[in-house]
Formats: C-alpha cells, sequence, structure tokens
C-alpha cells in the first residue's frame, strides 16, 4: 500500500517539474489539477489512516467482549460507566473539532 | 478551469486511490464487536464501546484540513442523530444491570434493552458507513 501511495506521490512530483515544459497558455491549468491531484491524494490517504486505526479499536473491543463471553460474566458498573466517559469524550471532542472546523 | 468534469474524475479518483490500495479482501475486514457478545449487556457494551471508537476516528477525520466540507458535514448530522439513540442505551443498560432480581423487572428491562440497542444500531452503523465511506 505505502509503495503506491509513494509512487503516486513520485508521480505527481516528476510531473510537476515538468510544468515548465509545459507551453505557457496551459501551464496554470496543468499546475491548478496537479495541485488539485495532491490534495485529493492527501484526503485520502488521511481516511486510510483513520479506517486502519478504527479496525485496530474495534478488534481491542471485540477481545474484550469475547473474553466476557468466554467467561459467561456481566457487565459490570464500573465498566458501563468508562465505556459511557469514552463516550461523552469522543462525543464532546468531535463537536468540538466540527465547531473549529466550520462545519458545526 | 475548462474541463471541470476531467478534473473532477481526476480528484475523485486520486482521492480513493490510498482506499483502494489498502483494500482489505474478507477475512481481513473490520471486526463487529457486537457479534461477539453472547448477553444483552454484552452486546450493550460492545456497542457503546464501538460507538466511542467510531467518534474518536470521525474527529480525527474532521481536525484534517483536507477533508472536504461536505464530508465534515455529513459525519456531524450522523453523529447528532446516533448520539441521543446511544445515550439512551446507557440509561436502558444501567437499569437492566441494577434490575431487582424478580424475574418479571428482569424480563422488562432486558426488552427496554433490547430495544434500545435495535434503535441505536443503525445510527451508529451510518456513522460508521461515513468514516469508512472513502474506503470502496
Amino acid at each position: 500500500m505505502s509503495n503506491l501511495m509513494l509512487q503516486v506521490q513520485l508521480l505527481l512530483a516528476a510531473l510537476s517539474a515538468l510544468l515548465p515544459l509545459v507551453p505557457d497558455e496551459h501551464r496554470d491549468r496543468a499546475a491548478e489539477i496537479l495541485d488539485l491531484a495532491a490534495r485529493a491524494l492527501a484526503a485520502g490517504g488521511v481516511v486510510r489512516v483513520n479506517l486502519d486505526d478504527l479496525a485496530a479499536k474495534l478488534a481491542d473491543v471485540r477481545r474484550e467482549v469475547e473474553a466476557m463471553a468466554a467467561a459467561g460474566r456481566a457487565v459490570s458498573a464500573d465498566e458501563l460507566d468508562a465505556a459511557m466517559v469514552r463516550v461523552r469524550s469522543a462525543s464532546a471532542a468531535f463537536r468540538t473539532a466540527l465547531a473549529e472546523a466550520g462545519a458545526g | 478551469m475548462r474541463h471541470p468534469l476531467r478534473v473532477l474524475a481526476l480528484a475523485l479518483m486520486l482521492s480513493a486511490t490510498p482506499a483502494c490500495a489498502s483494500l482489505q479482501w474478507p477475512g481481513a475486514a473490520i471486526e463487529n464487536p457486537i457479534d461477539a457478545a453472547r448477553t444483552v449487556d454484552q452486546r450493550a457494551y460492545a456497542l457503546l464501546h464501538a460507538y466511542g471508537a467510531i467518534l474518536e476516528e470521525a474527529a480525527d477525520i474532521v481536525r484534517d484540513p483536507a477533508t472536504p466540507l461536505t464530508l465534515k458535514r455529513a459525519l456531524g448530522q450522523a453523529e447528532r442523530v446516533a448520539t441521543p439513540t446511544v445515550e439512551t442505551l446507557q440509561i436502558a443498560v444501567t437499569a437492566y444491570i441494577r434490575a431487582s432480581e424478580t424475574p418479571d423487572d428482569r424480563i422488562a428491562a432486558a426488552n427496554t434493552l433490547n430495544a434500545a440497542i435495535a434503535a441505536a444500531e443503525a445510527p451508529v452503523a451510518e456513522l460508521q458507513a461515513l468514516v469508512r465511506a472513502r474506503r470502496s
């Protein structure tokens, strides 16, 4: 995966280096397109990293629930409180991030 | 910009490139912790923690300046729908854990909890789908 990303980024860099060879009348457009391509690639990369994190976190939760189920153990009040603290904290952080991004 | 459609197509293709490159085939997919639960309180616990994890990742996506505003707004809308259902779930699971030992109370609390889980699952799944939207 990272190899492919690196190759695409190198390709973009190589294309950018060739910009001076583009005829004057098309140079601005070519630069604009390359800039857009770089931004789109960066946005996709952020989503991929977050997906990897999410998969790891959900796998952690699953392991914990599997252990609980294997032991035939009920959820304790303390465990429940900890889960809700996580939800409230994440919800507050999410809403703050949303407001800061001007998307609230 | 003389060819906006071509530029848009290029942008979409490149946005999808990292996600396509990291595509995992069945067997290595994102796990669902709720499937591992055997009791109703374990299901509720798994759903609460999974929602916390999804929100944490959604916050990271929103913080990134490269994320399109439309995606940020969609995530915000999905969170506003999901969080109240999760809060209701928390109330129901607390009541279930504290329910007296009489069978009637226990059954009533379990029914309420099952309904709260059912009500929360779809909005939580929708938020998760948005977080994963760029993957495919």
